[in-house]
């Protein structure tokens, strides 16, 4: 039993820091080898008094504790009071365990986190924090998009608690796994890269294999989620996703119908108008959406004319739509939100004007008016003030302040700038990946090889083609290259 | 809004106005005073039926006739039937013999013979008003009234030979084109489409590519005229800008490939209101005392002394003297055929939407060193138009919200404010929304080459729809 201790322990070895990644990959991979020669009864066996999983430090030896962990859930069977004490250690392993070691044990890692999601979801009132800390200790970026992201989601949806998802959801997606042409694969893993997509393939076991319907669902649930905190920016982006995804036959999704629904109406809440569709939009697509999505158009239509009368009157008349789309709650709220923007509205071209001729312009009576203005003051929604009015006191005098109170120093303002300044440089990053990534896709060697040829042919413009030839002199490409030598020559 | 039918008399003598014109709008000119101005429709309107009895077009002298009769001016709607009668044959006569020597030229197969026969038979259907609209006889539309002259001055075209031959052309054309204009808009018609048209041959006559003293004669005209067409379509900034490079030869050209524009069209002196108008509500202040002012167009001003008096006075911030001055000659240019003319669009006649801007440029103007103005002092200075107690609230109210003023009006204590520029924090804000924003923009085109690029593509589902898509996952 001493021995398999030692072979436990002989990975990592103290000099990890020391080791360049070639060697560290050539002994992690060593490791395994020895590793799978160990008896599966031997897991469970006791060292001395401890079992392995006392004796092992997460931290240090993930990948055996890991393999101990497993054995010992498969040997627990059903084992109420085992498996709660099992549990506890995969909590404290999944907060603990070296990320780079586990890039060789894919396959456990994934069966292990597997059963912690079962685990966690028969409990009541978990704390699903676990889940989410043992996604980003993987991969800090949070920007491969596994299927354990939609589970989660899924998850904290289901147990009524969304905002438990949030750390994952915050995180931007810069790439959905995807196998990697062959040239790339059996790459050392070890190896310190910004990017994690390259070791979470479904090759590798962190992800299974994905499909449109489940990445439209992530962000659709992550959408509502965001809904929920009133963060409309990130529901806003979180939807155009949804309806950004491209669909070759022009053939939208239901989740992107359900999708455009909630986006018209958090535009409402958001901007007080229906958002710009996005320029990269498939007009045919979103044709086909409109057509289903019509009372929804007409909402934002009457808000956009700020008419709350017709509004609220659609909003009665479609009840039964909008209960159904789960979207009532929203479209109340945008129906209390016209009366606001026309109030915000007032405020471009008045700075003052008395509670009276405010009811006038909301067609309302002004003791309601009164009271409305004094919600939305209190909200925070409005920068303004009821005074007294010096010419008659029954109609108070609503005034505009127009210097908001100041929210940040100039610092701050600047800070952020920097922030921002910052996040957009590192998206170019993940753009220019994933540029590369395109650049080695069959189809756009296909469509390059297509361009070449079509400048070789007879139709193509003579001074390209010397160009072309220019650059690479006699390297016929295509089967039509014999053809653009002679041309050349 | 219809137009104002009540205008008070002009400060001209109608009689000395129309020795500056001549030509086939000459009675549509009459038309335009007698439905505007009540206190001139006897006179102007037995004017233009003794002009039209001159002529040749017994459908104009009946229309004539018939809005004499609806004016309640009974002793001039009686028409004279006999001359009509006669009229009538005789023009049936003469196009029948024009039409028989055409055939013949073109039997002959001379080309210029078969231009200028063309040409004779244009300027007859232009005369007289080309034929009549005969629900019996199923003639197209666009061969009757003046478009027949039209028609018949468009076939010269494949018989013109030499590029002064396609400039003469082009001028009727151009001629002809207004006339269409000025009846459509007395009809109630739109007359874009003939301005438009118009607009488009002053620029082929701008490059007709004749001799250079010939092209000098041309160029006047054409810009006069493509200033005329952008005021009927309402683009006055393009109309300003085209009537302020009018040459000042224009007053003096006399003849040109057989019509005189400055008789037919427009004056020197229309040109001179024309220009300054257009120029006074759309030009900003720089521009006006350097292109109207300082500019060419000065010796046009000098015709009307009172226009140049209005800009100098708008260009040294006498705005309120400056809009007395229009106000004056208000009656006199709306007696004016181009200017009085409805602007489709609006519903109001180009006078008073160029006014009304004029007006709306001077308050911005002025407000613009302030920076609270109280509404009553606004209201001396430029006085309200119409008498309705909260009449200057509404316009500076409807001047904000075009957006044309930037302020905010305190309506408790009726001050107009103005608002305190925080350029930092804008900046700053405006940065942080474009960062956002292109941040957005990123990630969602990033969010779309990830998806072509892991294959996950929307496909149509093959069998019910994606809720047995979702289900199959393994979840």
């Amino acid at each position: 039993m001493a021995d398999v201790l030692a072979t436990l322990k002989s990975f990592p070895t103290d000099t990890k820091a020391n080791l360049s990644p070639k060697v560290y990959n050539v002994k992690a991979r060593n490791y395994l080898d020895a590793l799978s020669k160990i008896s599966s009864s031997a897991w469970t066996q006791r060292v001395g008094k401890q079992s392995l999983l006392d004796t092992l430090d997460p931290a240090v030896h993930s990948i055996a504790y890991m393999h101990a962990l497993l054995q010992h859930i498969s040997v627990a069977g059903k084992d109420k009071g085992r498996l709660e004490a099992l549990l506890a250690c995969a909590v404290t392993f999944f907060s603990s365990f070296d990320p780079v070691q586990i890039r060789y044990a894919s396959e456990e890692w994934g069966k292990l986190l597997t059963w912690l999601f079962d685990g966690v979801s028969k409990v009541e009132d978990a704390d699903f924090g676990i889940l989410s800390t043992a996604m980003l200790r993987l991969d800090p970026t949070g920007g491969t998009f596994t299927s354990y992201h939609l589970r989660l989601v899924r998850l904290c949806l289901e147990a009524g608690q969304p905002s438990q998802a949030l750390p994952v959801l915050n995180k931007n997606i810069y790439a959905f796994p995807q196998n990697l042409a062959k040239i790339t694969s059996e790459e050392i893993l070890c190896e310190e890269n910004d990017l994690s997509n390259w070791f979470i393939t479904p090759r590798s076991g962190f992800t299974t294999s994905l499909s449109a319907e489940q990445i439209l669902e992530y962000y659709l649930l992550g959408a509502q989620v965001y809904i929920g905190q009133r963060n409309w920016s990130r529901a806003r982006l979180f939807l155009e996703f949804v309806l950004l995804t491209p669909s070759p036959g022009h053939v939208p999704s239901a989740l992107q119908v359900e999708a455009y629904k909630k986006w018209i109406l958090i535009g409402l809440l958001d901007i007080g108008r229906v958002y710009p569709l996005p320029k990269t939009i498939d007009p045919f697509a979103v044709k086909s959406i409109k057509t289903i999505a019509k009372s929804y158009e007409c909402l934002g239509e009457d808000f956009d004319k700020r008419d709350w009368k017709k509004y609220q009157a659609e909003l009665d008349i479609g009840t039964q739509i909008w209960v159904e789309d789960g979207n009532l709650t929203l479209a109340k709220e945008a129906g209390d939100a016209i009366l606001r923007y026309r109030v915000i509205d007032l405020q471009k071209t008045f700075a003052a004007l008395p509670v009276s001729r405010v009811a006038y312009n909301l067609d309302l009576p002004r003791d309601h008016t009164r009271q409305l203005l004094t919600t939305m003051i209190s909200e925070g929604h409005l920068h303004a003030s009821l005074n007294e009015n010096p010419k008659d006191s029954a109609d108070p005098v609503l005034r505009f302040n127009y210097d908001p109170p100041v929210s940040s120093t100039p610092e701050e303002q600047d800070e952020e700038l920097k922030n921002q300044t910052k996040r957009v440089e590192e998206l170019v990053m993940f753009i220019r990946d994933a540029d590369r990534r395109l650049q080695l896709s069959k189809e756009y060697v296909e469509s390059q090889r297509r361009i070449k040829r079509s400048f070789a042919g007879p139709d193509g413009d003579l001074a390209d083609q010397m160009d072309l030839t220019w650059d690479a002199p006699a390297a016929p490409l295509t089967e039509d290259g014999d053809e653009e030598d002679i041309m050349a020559l | 809004m219809a137009i104002p039918n009540s205008l008070p008399p002009p400060t001209f003598d109608i009689d000395t106005w129309t020795n500056n014109y001549e030509g086939a709008l000459v009675p549509f000119r009459f038309a335009h005073v007698a439905l505007r101005c009540p206190s001139l429709a006897h006179q102007s309107l037995s004017l233009a039926l003794t002009a039209a009895h001159n002529g040749r077009d017994i459908g104009l002298y009946r229309k004539l006739c018939e809005l004499a009769g609806n004016l309640g001016l009974s002793d001039l709607s009686t028409p004279d039937g006999q001359w009509m009668t006669r009229q009538e044959e005789e023009n049936k006569r003469e196009l029948a013999r024009l039409e028989g020597e055409l055939r013949g030229y073109k039997n002959n197969l001379i080309r210029e013979s078969i231009r200028m026969g063309q040409e004779d038979l244009a300027t007859h259907h232009l005369s007289t008003g080309g034929p009549v609209v005969d629900p019996a006889h199923s003639i197209p539309a666009a061969s009757t009234g003046y478009h027949a002259a039209y028609g018949a001055y468009s076939k010269m075209r494949e018989y013109c030979t030499t590029p002064a031959h396609i400039a003469s052309l082009t001028l009727n054309l151009i001629y002809t084109s207004f006339i269409q204009a000025v009846s459509a808009q007395q009809l109630g018609f739109a007359p874009n489409s003939h301005f438009s048209t118009a607009n488009l041959l002053c620029g082929r006559v701008r490059n007709a590519g004749v001799k250079e003293e010939e092209q000098r004669r041309l160029t006047p005209i054409a810009l006069a005229s493509s200033g005329i067409a952008y005021l009927g379509l309402g683009q006055y900034q393009d109309a300003a800008n085209s009537f302020v490079k009018v040459p000042f030869e224009y007053h003096t050209l006399g003849q040109v490939q057989g019509t005189d524009f400055s008789k037919t069209v427009a004056s020197g002196n229309d040109v001179a209101i024309y220009g300054g108008l257009c120029a006074l509500a759309t030009f900003t202040r720089q521009q006006l005392i350097d292109e109207v002012l300082g500019g060419d167009f000065r010796q046009f001003l000098e015709l009307e002394p009172h226009m140049r008096k209005a800009i100098s006075l708008y260009t040294t911030a006498k705005y309120q003297a400056c809009l007395a001055i229009l106000r004056h000659y208000y009656s006199d240019w709306s007696l004016d055929i181009f200017l009085g003319a409805l602007n489709v669009g609006s519903g109001q006649p180009h006078l008073d939407r160029l006014l009304s801007r004029v007006r709306e440029k001077s308050i911005t103007a002025y407000f613009s060193s302030f920076a609270e103005v109280s509404l009553a002092s606004l209201a001396s200075t430029f006085p309200p138009t119409s008498s309705h107690p909260t009449a200057m609230e509404d316009e500076v109210l409807s001047m904000i919200e075009s957006g044309m003023l930037e302020a905010r009006l305190d309506v408790v204590n009726g001050i107009l404010i103005a608002p305190s520029k925080k350029s930092r924090a804008t900046t700053h804000a405006e940065a942080k929304n474009a960062a956002e924003e292109i941040e957005r923009t990123l990630l969602l085109r990033l969010h779309k080459v990830n998806t072509i690029l892991a294959g996950c593509e929307i496909v149509r589902a093959k069998n019910s729809g994606w809720e047995t898509g979702t289900a199959g996952n393994g979840f």
